[in-house]
């Protein structure tokens, strides 16, 4: 419904921006003389003969258009080619010198497609590694973490399609799929299909972008090794505040054994109410603290049902901070970062409630164009009941003191398409008497097109 | 009524759309430098990337998202300069008004006669290669004429009250530049035919300008960093050759280029990556540091 009116909105918008601007006062009197203003031969012919804005339209005109495009909208069940702004000048229009845009016009209408492979070659102490992250090297010798092909492309002025696509070597998943809306209304936007939630700061992110070979296991702990992610909508805006405010909220639901443990996990009792959906919600704030430093920090919250009982439910509250040096305004490869997120997760169970406290904080490096170092610290402490005592956890059994792990690692980028990773970890869990020790030497390399960072 | 109802929404959720000064927000200082110069005081402009950053490498900070957010109109260098950044940034700032396609997203790449536009299949084992063309082209002040008189042209679209304003803004521009380029080619004419080494593959637009051959870069392809054997080489075309300026930009790390200056009696001439537009630096100003800085290295 929202989106259907942010739709019908946005070419009503245009019309009354235009409208709404108060015709400036031209010194001489002049008319505006669109034969004088050069190029873009498509705004060519006079709009006017009056002295006046050539385009202002009366209220009434506006509301005959508007009449004018419902009636038109409605007699076309089906808008194949939606009308584009009057003179717009896409670049297959563009006056760069026939021939030289032909590669480009060739691949225009295809999506952009890029494949990225992870494979490390690893080694452990122990027989059972404690590794949680889906993609994580998890047995001694070659591991394929995983192939991942990306699909993107804007599927019409009002949305784009992302897409990432997951093999394995047993097979192939539907790791993300989703449209996003462009231009709604109000700086909202709306995310529709599968998608990774954007609770805390490492979740709504793939392997490529990580700084360590492995997923915190916070994230496996509390929303399995493939991360927090669901069918479903989200919702979003950017607050209309002299700094950037982001809130977001969504919906998904709230099965999946490695996507939403906490929750539903493997098991699906069906959807009666919007109580048995997963629903999150994250507040994320920018601070360009000066040109060189950066500091963007979030809140979140996930609540859902869990399967130990009927109106049982879990919650996640989350913080996360980010602090970034790079000196921009000096040429230099330096990046220094320093990541902390905190996850608090409350799960009701049979007569009884079970928290625990998950982290990590880590540090990054990047000291030389082409080289970098980080090191982390993990934490995950044993669950507690009501009255404090540690209780057991019926997910994690042998979870019952805390958890820590502690990794290290350097990087060597040969090219921004690939990259090599050696890291060393010790984990120190209550389910061994001696710490898990773990190398892993991971590479990743990157064909096609050319992804866009997030911050 | 609802119109009236529409008009206040509008207001409210966009706030200063509707009486402020056409919003110009630029990928890179360039841009941003032309846009003033043709839209005067009737535009406010801003630079995503400063000059003294790589324009390929910038962060998508999500303050750049929310300037972006207020943008009427987004100018781009294109041919995938700002493929790393910008459109993360573009689907960030949720406006219509700048998506790719819109009357407010200006490619300018479009206005340019480009230069090294691959004629056959490229892939990146040649390095971090544009195969629409080399994007540097705001490097020749011939081509940011054209360049401005796009920029001019699409605000005349987006804001066609004010056509004639930025018409006479770029006929303005254009004849200051004309002069301008004239008192430049006299200033740099002890270049014409010179061999130059540049660090990355930034300066053929500025070669075809000034008559320069450029005859080896110290990146062995581009984006790739230098090895010892390919910078041998490169000294040995230095020696070999008589070269005297070795060009880069500002962001690029002098030591390499200095080893092979000290060693071949060459000239290491830092080139800014952009006007200061915060600053209020002019394109013209901006070029005239430029000229200087190469000219200092001829005379040498």
């Amino acid at each position: 419904m929202f989106l259907l009116f942010g739709l019908l909105w946005l070419p009503t918008a245009l019309a009354q921006g235009e409208a709404s601007t108060p015709p400036a006062a031209d010194e001489e009197g002049d008319l505006p003389s669109p034969e004088a203003a050069p190029s873009q031969p498509a705004d060519a012919e006079d709009p006017s003969d009056a002295g006046e804005d050539p385009y202002a339209l009366s209220p009434e005109e506006l509301a005959e258009i508007e009449a004018a495009l419902g009636a038109d909208a409605a007699a076309l069940p089906q808008p194949t080619q939606p009308s584009l702004p009057q003179g717009l000048q896409g670049p297959a229009t563009s006056s760069a010198p026939a021939g030289q845009r032909g590669a480009v016009n060739l691949q225009s209408m295809n999506p952009n497609l890029s494949f990225i492979a992870d494979v490390a070659l690893a080694g452990f102490n122990s027989d059972e590694p404690l590794q949680t992250g889906g993609h994580d090297p998890t047995t001694n010798g070659f591991n394929l973490q995983q192939l991942e092909l990306s699909v993107g492309s804007a599927v019409d002025p009002y949305f784009r399609f992302d897409s990432n696509i997951v093999f394995s070597q047993f097979g192939v998943e539907i790791e993300e799929v989703y449209a996003t809306t462009l231009g709604l209304p109000g700086r909202f936007q709306l995310r529709t299909g599968q998608f990774l939630t954007r609770f805390g700061r490492i979740n709504n992110t793939h392997p490529h972008a990580w700084s360590f070979v492995d997923q915190p296991f916070a994230i496996g702990r509390i929303f399995g090794g493939e991360g927090n992610r669901g069918l479903g909508l989200e919702g979003s805006v950017l607050l209309p505040l002299p700094w950037y405010v982001e809130l977001v909220a969504s919906s998904t639901m709230a099965n999946g054994a490695s996507t939403a443990r906490s929750f539903w996990g493997a098991q699906d009792l069906g959807v009666r109410s919007p109580a048995d959906l997963q629903t999150t919600a994250a507040l994320k704030q920018f601070f360009p603290l000066s040109d060189n430093w950066s500091l963007m920090t979030g809140l979140s919250y996930a609540v859902g049902p869990n399967a130990s009982g009927r109106d049982n439910h879990s919650e996640v509250y989350g913080g996360d901070l980010y602090l970034r040096y790079r000196p921009i305004s000096a040429g230099s490869w330096t990046i220094v970062s320093l990541t902390s997120e905190w996850m608090l997760r409350r799960r009701q169970i049979s007569g009884d409630v079970l928290s625990d406290v998950n982290s990590y904080t880590q540090l990054f490096w990047q000291f030389a164009r082409r080289w970098a170092v980080a090191a982390r610290y993990e934490l995950g402490t044993a669950p507690w009941d009501l009255s404090g005592e540690v209780a057991l956890d019926p997910l994690d059994p042998s979870w019952t003191d805390l958890r820590q792990r502690t990794s290290a690692n350097v990087t060597f980028w040969p090219t921004e398409f690939s990259r090599l990773r050696l890291q060393t970890a010790a984990d120190m869990h209550s389910g061994r008497r001696t710490p898990d020790l773990s190398v892993f030497l991971a590479c990743e390399f990157v064909v096609g097109a050319h992804g866009a960072h997030k911050f | 009524m609802r119109t009236l109802l529409l008009t206040l929404l509008s207001f409210l959720l966009l706030p200063g759309a509707a009486f402020a000064d056409v919003r110009v927000v630029a990928s890179i200082p360039d841009l941003a430098a032309i846009a003033k110069e043709v839209g005067g005081e009737h535009v406010k402009v801003t630079s995503l990337a400063l000059p003294t950053q790589d324009p390929h490498f910038v962060d998508a900070k999500p303050n750049l998202a929310l300037e972006l957010s207020k943008a009427d109109l987004l100018l781009v260098a294109g041919l995938q300069l700002e493929v790393g950044w910008l459109p993360s940034l573009q689907t960030g700032a949720r406006n219509a008004k700048i998506q790719t396609g819109s009357l407010g997203y200006l490619d300018c790449s479009q206005f340019v006669q480009l230069l090294q536009v691959p004629v056959q299949k490229v892939d990146r084992s040649m390095g971090d290669i544009h195969p629409g063309g080399n994007p540097h082209y705001l490097y020749d002040p011939r081509r940011v004429k054209d360049v401005a008189a796009g920029i001019a042209g699409r605000l005349a679209q987006l804001d066609p009250e004010w056509a004639e304003h930025y018409a006479t803004h770029l006929a303005d521009f254009q004849a200051r530049l004309d002069d301008a380029i004239v008192r430049w080619e006299r200033d740099l004419a002890g270049l014409r035919g010179q061999p130059v080494i540049g660090f990355h593959m930034s300066w053929p637009y500025l070669a075809d300008w000034l008559g320069i051959e450029m005859v080896e870069h110290i990146e062995p392809k581009p984006g790739i960093p230098p090895t010892p054997a390919h910078v041998a080489r490169v000294l040995g075309v230095a020696r070999e050759r008589g070269v005297k300026i070795i060009l880069q930009e500002v962001y690029y790390p002098t030591t390499t280029a200095d080893l092979i200056a000290d060693k071949s009696g060459a000239k290491v001439v830092v080139l800014q990556g952009g006007p200061d537009v915060r600053g209020g630096q002019g394109w013209i100003a901006y070029m005239d540091g430029q000229v200087a800085a190469l000219k200092a290295g001829v005379s040498k």
